[in-house]
């Protein structure tokens, strides 16, 4: 087992995900919110700031104008566009390394992450969920445990294709045998020591639905929904690929049927490309 | 030269010096066809068992279903000078999530449905890897015929 007072201390030397982010996700969740109030907030991180104005400012966007400011870019570009950026933004740093560990190359667990999160933020909408950026950004950091746990399971890699082919343990259960927690629930640790809110970190922690009584949780169930979407469309997988468990219930919980599940494959299949472009610029 | 087959796409093609290439099958499905007299052959990427859920979409992207998908592969190999008696076929993906039952099972829903239509058009399928939890990568060499399949976490292997 893992001592936890060393994943403690790995998670301490890492570099968080800038604050920024969860304060952004309140402002831009609220509907009394204005434009001003969403520029105030990002604008409050300079380097944040800079970088959503040189994405901005691509080709990828093709403005007549430059935009100057966050106030420019959000009047240019929208609201939902440039908070997306800006949840993009703030969580790339910490996303877009290798993990030997669960066999993916650079840039992988970014791509999955981030087709995590449109599909969370799309199907918030299709379901009427007012949150859909508390939605999209939990989708976003829900792997997040990953990038710490991933040396021990590099360490342990025998084990876990053991208990995982042989034994027929999901890969999370694997995990949480040997070193006494999962990437769920280390990752949920991390973003309460970042100070996100509770309940982006109740999501994270149960975004694989390990406990049963999380399967009527809405917001959860969501995530869950776009996890599986994404595992089924195989982009950026690693090598625990679809080893996790599919809970039926959380469909029938949300009021899916297995169509409308092909309808947000397809949708998301038309949306493939636009998710490469952006992230090629973010 | 490797060209990259994306999801939801098909690409053909009988120049020697070519390599198609599709990553990240998941339950998705990957087509492999190739005719070893004339050279020629190609790779879908297909998503979706049936066109009929959305047939818009089946207009703007026919690579995205099985049904739709499939006959376009082998009527673009047949422009090359492929012939349907000597075409190999190759199939991979289809992979599952643990648990994951009847018609969510959309892994093994694609795998049938091009079951369905091989055996309504007497093709019979040489090889293949489908089914199981794991993310495949398929890449077909135009010169040879030669097929490498790659499994996240192993490396490449000649079929």
């Amino acid at each position: 087992m893992t001592n936890l007072q060393q994943l403690l201390r790995e998670i301490r030397n890492l570099k968080p995900v800038p604050a920024v982010t969860a304060q952004l996700i309140q402002v831009a969740d609220d509907p009394g919110s204005s434009m001003e109030d969403i520029a105030n907030v990002i604008q409050y991180d300079p380097v944040i700031t800079a970088e959503i104005l040189k994405t901005c400012n691509s080709a990828y966007f093709g403005l007549k104008h430059p935009a100057e400011s966050i106030k420019d870019a959000v009047s240019m570009l929208g609201i939902d566009q440039v908070t997306e950026l800006a949840l993009m933004k703030s969580a790339s740093g910490s996303l877009k390394d290798r993990q030997k560990g669960y066999g993916t190359q650079p840039g992988d667990l970014w791509r999955y992450s981030v087709a995590c999160a449109v599909i969370a933020k799309k199907s918030a909408s299709i379901l009427g969920l007012a949150d859909k950026n508390t939605l999209f950004t939990a989708a976003l950091l829900k792997d997040i445990g990953k990038i710490i746990l991933d040396t021990h399971v590099l360490k342990s890699s025998d084990m876990i294709d053991r208990l995982v082919a042989d034994k027929g343990l999901s890969f999370r259960e694997a995990e949480k045998k040997i070193f006494g927690i999962d990437h769920a629930e280390l990752g949920a640790l991390m973003l309460k020591m970042w100070k996100f809110s509770p309940r982006m970190v109740k999501i994270i922690r149960h975004h694989h639905l390990s406990d049963e009584k999380m399967i009527k949780d809405r917001e959860t169930g969501i995530v869950y929904l776009s996890d599986c979407v994404c595992m089924m469309m195989g982009i950026g997988l690693g090598k625990d690929g679809l080893s996790y468990r599919f809970r039926q219930e959380v469909m029938k919980e949300l009021g899916l049927s297995a169509d409308d599940i092909s309808l947000i494959i397809a949708d998301f299949g038309v949306q493939m490309q636009q998710i490469e472009q952006l992230l090629n610029i973010v | 030269m490797e060209h990259i087959v994306g999801v939801a796409d098909m690409k053909v093609s009988n120049r020697p010096g070519e390599t198609l290439v599709t990553y990240s099958l998941g339950s998705c499905i990957g087509v492999v066809i190739y005719d070893p007299v004339v050279k020629a052959g190609g790779i879908l990427h297909y998503m979706l068992p049936d066109s009929s859920i959305d047939e818009q979409k089946a207009v703007a992207k026919p690579y995205m279903f099985a049904d739709s998908g499939i006959p376009r592969l082998f009527k673009a190999a047949y422009k090359l000078g492929a012939l349907k008696h000597r075409i190999k076929v190759y199939v991979a993906g289809g992979a599952e999530i643990l648990d994951q039952k009847g018609f969510f099972n959309i892994g093994k829903r694609n795998y049938m449905a091009l079951k369905k239509i091989f055996f309504k058009n007497n093709v019979m399928v040489d090889k293949q890897d489908v089914g199981g939890n794991v993310n495949r990568t398929v890449r077909l060499e135009i010169a040879t015929g030669d097929i490498y399949i790659k499994i996240c976490g192993s490396e490449d292997m000649k079929i």
